[in-house]
């Protein structure tokens, strides 16, 4: 029964926390515990990687990993409520009994930019995944493998931002610049204001040995690459990771490809490199 | 592998010791009712091929995968459980090479570089598969076209074909090999004769590989191609053309649920459906029938054969041309492609 043998198993988890990250209730995120420890062995990821969370009777829907792996005894998800399935999951409660299913796709390439700086540029709710990374890599195991750690983060307005606990810690440490921004001043903010494309342009660090991870709306994605084209960054050092329909995530029920490539098999982390070889059905 | 006879004396026990401990699928009907169901033989030879492919043995048009239930008295409320594959042993009489060829390309989708779907696995690897070659090719075949072959021995384990009313047979696989020796057929040297019929086969049938235009062209560049919006022109968007296709592997995932539970089933679904790919935020990537159009083609001619080592999307078979209320046409299409690109 472990979807080691059946990719189509669900895990079963109970939801252990709720938290309602918005004002207008729009994004929930969910801590799930696997109701088998082992389950939690077997469900071995890295950031970067999405899940299918699976409910019975309502079916399943495609969700970035919102936790690291290095956060032990639950995972995290953030989820949109925008159609059938995320707007059920809104309403259940903590307790309740559901599915996750994955790991699926590949995770940002954490392990091959050693030695690198890294500048990880976040939009709006797309923060999930770039939260994992960053807790990824600030942990002690591997914080000393890199080099500069700059985290951007932009959303709507204060309540639109997630994850302030981990992010007010960042700010705290000095072996990572954070910057967070909200799109229009409010009372109260005394962070930076403005759209993420023109904070970065402010801060951007040098290209040299510097990979960017790039999550967002496509708006966001589109003008925020000519800011680090101008920095001198290469399509190559730009990673980014794309959200398409998905069924199975395994690469079979084809309606996610992006040309050739799968977005849930083959992704959903691309290099700019890579897609700009590809058509833009994303 | 070596070949063997079957005398027509002999066909009915041959066919018999074929369903030894397993079901005998082979097609049986004329034209559009020609399907593949549980025989035991003799099989009629004079069929063109089966109206749906066989795709369908591995790949129900609607299966259940997983179940669960909702009591909170029972064990596992709300945890689902694998119904498994359902798989039984199964040897198929009569596949065409084309459509053999065609569940070889969705044997590597459903058992890919990452992930092996079990219900596929299941059916597949108990499935034993005897082709019937064709000595003369109906009107909508083009499977040289496609660099395919009348006697094409991808994805068998046996070919066979018509021999003085009895049947020539070459076993292809280990298994196909034992199978054959379970049977009354005997021992025959006809390498050269299946040579100069596959030859007949193929000079009957007109052009050979004839889109290696498309081959060698860039990617973007038949994406980019103007042609596009005129070669969607005529589609309904039916989704007919991946009904039949015997490659066209795509579905779609639902639960089917009550009070008490339900089940986890796949449904075949279709790149021609404007629901295909379109995002709960409303974003639809191939937002009109020239995108998806598009997709189809670009799958079967210039997706596939990256992902597969050169080897085409498009057995040949005929069905979409024969099926398609529009008359669209792939030869058509992909030679506009070819040329386009050129």
């Amino acid at each position: 029964m472990s979807s080691v043998n059946n990719p189509y198993m669900p895990y079963p988890v109970r939801i252990a926390n709720i938290v309602v990250d918005s004002p207008d209730k729009s994004l929930r995120t969910f801590k799930f515990e696997f109701l088998d420890p082992e389950d939690e062995k077997r469900f071995e990821y890295l950031p970067g990687q999405f899940a299918e969370l699976s409910i019975p009777g309502e079916g399943e829907i495609p969700i970035g990993i919102a936790s690291s792996p290095t956060e032990k005894g639950y995972v995290l998800f953030t989820v949109n409520r925008v159609g059938q399935v995320s707007s059920f999951l809104h309403n259940m409660k903590i307790g309740d009994i559901m599915g996750v299913r994955g790991p699926l796709g590949h995770p940002y390439p954490v392990h091959s930019l050693k030695g690198q700086n890294i500048v990880v540029i976040a939009s709006g709710f797309a923060v999930t995944t770039l939260r994992a990374t960053v807790a990824w890599l600030l942990h002690p195991d591997n914080r000393p493998n890199y080099g500069r750690i700059t985290f951007v983060y932009g959303a709507r307005s204060p309540g639109h931002l997630l994850f302030r606990e981990d992010w007010e810690a960042w700010q705290k440490r000095d072996d990572i610049d954070v910057y967070v921004a909200i799109y229009k001043m409010v009372p109260g903010w005394t962070g930076k204001v403005g759209f993420v494309p023109a904070v970065l342009q402010e801060i951007c660090p040098p290209a040299e040995n510097t990979a960017a991870i790039i999550c967002g709306p496509p708006i966001a994605i589109k003008t925020t690459q000519p800011v680090l084209f101008e920095a001198g960054y290469k399509p190559e050092n730009i990673i980014m990771s794309l959200e398409n329909r998905m069924k199975c995530g395994l690469g079979i029920c084809g309606r996610c490809n992006v040309g050739p490539e799968y977005v849930c098999k083959d992704g959903p982390v691309f290099t700019l490199a890579q897609l700009n070889e590809l058509p833009p059905e994303y | 592998m070596p070949e063997y006879l079957v005398k027509e004396s002999s066909l009915a026990s041959f066919f018999q010791a074929l369903t030894q401990g397993r079901r005998l699928l082979a097609p049986q009907g004329q034209g559009d009712n020609c399907h593949l169901e549980v025989s035991t033989g003799p099989v009629s030879l004079d069929y063109a091929n089966t109206h749906l492919s066989p795709k369908a043995v591995f790949f129900p048009q609607t299966e259940k995968l997983l179940a669960f239930h909702k009591l909170a008295d029972k064990p596992k409320p709300h945890q689902y459980q694998d119904l498994g594959d359902k798989a039984e042993p199964t040897v198929i009489f009569g596949i065409r090479p084309c459509d053999a060829k065609g569940l070889s390309i969705s044997n590597k989708v459903f058992q890919n570089d990452r992930f092996t779907d079990p219900y596929w696995k299941g059916k597949y690897e108990k499935t034993l598969k005897i082709g019937l070659a064709c000595l003369s090719p109906s009107p909508q075949c083009f499977c040289a076209a496609m660099g395919g072959s009348p006697f094409g021995e991808v994805g068998l384990d046996v070919l066979a074909y018509p021999k003085d009313k009895g049947l020539g047979l070459r076993t292809l696989s280990p298994a196909g090999e034992e199978l054959i020796e379970s049977t009354s057929a005997e021992k025959a040297d006809l390498a050269s004769e299946i040579q100069d019929l596959a030859k007949k086969a193929i000079e009957a049938q007109g052009p050979l590989d004839a889109y290696q235009a498309i081959d060698a062209s860039k990617l973007m560049d038949l994406y980019q191609a103007k042609h596009w919006a005129n070669t969607a022109e005529p589609c309904l968007g039916c989704g007919v053309c991946t009904f039949f296709c015997p490659t066209c592997h795509c579905f779609d995932l639902q639960d089917e649920a009550n009070d008490l539970g339900g089940v986890r089933m796949r449904n075949w679904d279709t790149c021609m459906s404007q629901l295909f790919t379109a995002h709960g935020s409303g974003h639809n990537p191939r937002p009109s029938k020239v995108e998806r159009v598009r997709q189809r083609f670009m799958h079967k001619l210039k997706y596939i054969p990256i992902k597969q080592d050169g080897v085409r999307g498009c057995t040949g078979c005929g069905r979409c041309v024969v099926m398609c209320p529009a008359n669209i046409d792939i030869r058509s299409v992909a030679a506009t492609m070819a040329q386009a690109s050129a």
